[in-house]
């Protein structure tokens, strides 16, 4: 499609109040403030990205990716348990006006749309009339290590930070469309909460919607959650309720979750039919000039394929050659519980099986550890790759999607170690 | 009418730390009692409210970490116009982007985002980030 506001070259030229023509724009931009423009972007390789610590309303300091509307990543040393603090578990709101006070008198959850009876539920409605569910279940941003894409891609510039384990407790989902009677010929359900921005009414910069198909069976494991890790939801974190679909990215989970419609129709709002899209091809990956001529099929994101991680010796101490150590991290996958996790010394070369920690469910962190001593001075690059139930592993090639998502590539940790330390 | 903050907010120069006042109370939204509250991070300039009893839960503002971007031609506009809907860490976190993909990253805004940003400033924006943010 033509673009009626796109300016020619010579327009750009004349905006810019240079002549002449056949210069490479690039090369035309313009060294004013002295710096020169970087000819390369390379992959963020730290473990979590670079902004600064703060400490936000009801949470620890964590890194700062944006401060309004707020997107927050937890630093690595908190994956060290199974369960990641609620105080210190990651943040991310889409538009600006997201809540800082909610009053639970007045706060009502509305189940409404292609249903017989519309429920208008208080919090008590939620936590007394129906059975309390719990799941343990990982919560991690579509876009998690987006940091990661060769060529980078823009949108938040996760490191891996930008996941957590939690056990969730509240009503199911589907026992809240039951009482509601779903008509006949509905086709999803659309969620919509409290994360509101400035736009325009219709844009996806005014609010912030979700939806499931009502035949996908992702739907029957999803809860209304009002409580994470045995404690409220912080305001942060979707204080009072917000969507749990466990498997999935946390796109869907809706926080300050307000209005749940049942459709007839599929939804085509922005944040679905736009954004949050995959390439429909292994992996989900393809390539920047694939992406740019449209020749690849987008669909909206769903499962989390498998990753794993390690969290202990992280690279910042150097370890003794002699020494035994535990290597430690996790693992989880949406795709089935992970069964495996191996270790590589040797860069990939040969793997040995790590030991699984207590399994907390299908959707939680599976932690693992494994024994490892340092032999030779110098530098040691340890990996680590999961193996879930459905027998995905985890590839040792990244993907690229113009979203910046999905990735979950073999990850690795380049430790020193030095002389002195022999036993 | 509906509100359509970035027709008043973005007068040259006029920019505020967090683009316009924020929205205290909105009976549409049943139980919001504030949302949209941002204030000065700076040690001494921020408060948080001792939890009260009640029916209201608040966290108080969220703290606001501003950067700086660098000056050039242009940074007033980006400044004014980029910071209506979102913080200007939008722009520094990204890493160094192509040409192209600033300008796309700006029409997104205004076609997909509705933003109200008239085409001329709309360029000196894009030129902007593509001189000081950019890579190739």
């Amino acid at each position: 499609m033509k673009d009626p506001d796109h300016l020619s070259r010579r327009e750009w030229l004349k905006l810019l109040g240079v002549g002449g023509a056949g210069v490479a724009l690039g090369e035309l931009l313009p060294p004013e403030t002295g710096r020169p423009l970087p000819q390369r972007q390379a992959p963020n390789v730290a473990w979590n990205s670079s902004g600064p610590l703060v400490a936000y309303p009801q949470k620890l300091p964590l890194i700062v990716l944006t401060d309004r509307p707020v997107q927050l990543e937890t630093p690595r040393d908190y994956f060290a348990s199974p369960f990641t603090p609620n105080a210190a578990f990651f943040v991310r709101w889409h538009l600006d006006q997201h809540p800082n006070a909610i009053d639970l008198s007045r706060w009502r959850l509305e189940v409404g749309g292609q249903v017989r009876r519309v429920l208008s539920l208080s919090f008590d409605d939620l936590v007394s009339k129906y059975p309390a569910v719990t799941v343990a279940a990982v919560n991690q941003c579509s876009g998690n290590s987006r940091s990661r894409l060769q060529p980078r891609v823009p949108g938040g510039q996760w490191g891996n930070g930008a996941m957590g384990n939690a056990v969730w407790t509240g009503a199911r989902l589907s026992s809240l469309l039951e009482a509601a009677e779903v008509q006949p010929g509905a086709v999803a359900v659309q969620f919509e909460g409290l994360d509101r921005g400035r736009g325009p009414i219709g844009k996806g910069s005014h609010r912030f919607l979700k939806s499931l198909n009502l035949d996908e069976p992702a739907l029957h494991d999803s809860l209304v959650a009002y409580a994470m890790n045995g404690e409220p939801l912080p305001m942060l974190n979707g204080f009072p309720i917000r969507l749990v679909v466990p498997g999935w990215f946390a796109t869907y989970w809706v926080k300050a979750l307000t209005w749940i419609r049942v459709l007839d129709q599929p939804d085509d709002n922005f944040w679905m039919k736009s954004a949050y899209r995959i390439p429909d091809t292994p992996r989900g990956s393809t390539t920047p000039d694939s992406a740019r001529a449209g020749a690849v099929r987008m669909i909206p994101i769903h499962r989390m394929p498998v990753r794993s991680f390690l969290i202990s010796p992280d690279g910042n101490a150097k370890l003794p050659a002699g020494l035994p150590v535990t290597v430690r991290g996790i693992a989880f996958s949406g795709y089935g519980r992970v069964g495996k996790v191996e270790i590589s010394e040797d860069d990939g070369h040969s793997w040995r099986d790590a030991e699984l920690g207590t399994d907390h469910g299908p959707y939680a962190f599976r932690t693992w550890e494994a024994a490892w001593t340092p032999r030779e001075t110098g530098v040691a690059t340890l990996a680590v790759r999961a193996t879930d139930e459905g027998g995905n592993m985890q590839p040792d090639e990244g993907v690229w999607n113009p979203g910046g998502y999905l990735w979950n590539r073999i990850e690795r940790q380049s430790i020193v170690v030095g002389g002195g330390g022999r036993l | 009418m509906t509100r359509r903050p970035w027709m008043i907010v973005p007068a040259l120069g006029a920019a505020t730390a967090f683009g316009g006042a924020p929205v205290a109370q909105r009976d549409s939204l049943p139980g919001l009692v504030s949302a949209g509250e941002y204030a000065d991070a700076r040690p001494g300039a921020f408060r948080r409210p001792l939890p009260q009893t009640g029916g209201v839960y608040s966290a108080g503002p969220f703290p606001l970490a501003t950067p700086g971007l660098a000056p050039s031609d242009g940074r007033e506009l980006v400044q004014s116009f980029c910071s209506t809907c979102h913080s200007l860490r939008y722009i520094t976190m990204q890493p160094p982007l192509p040409p192209a993909q600033w300008e796309a990253t700006v029409k997104k805004m205004i076609d997909v985002h509705g933003a109200e940003i008239p085409q001329p400033i709309a360029w000196r924006i894009i030129a902007y980030l593509q001189a000081n943010y950019g890579g190739r």
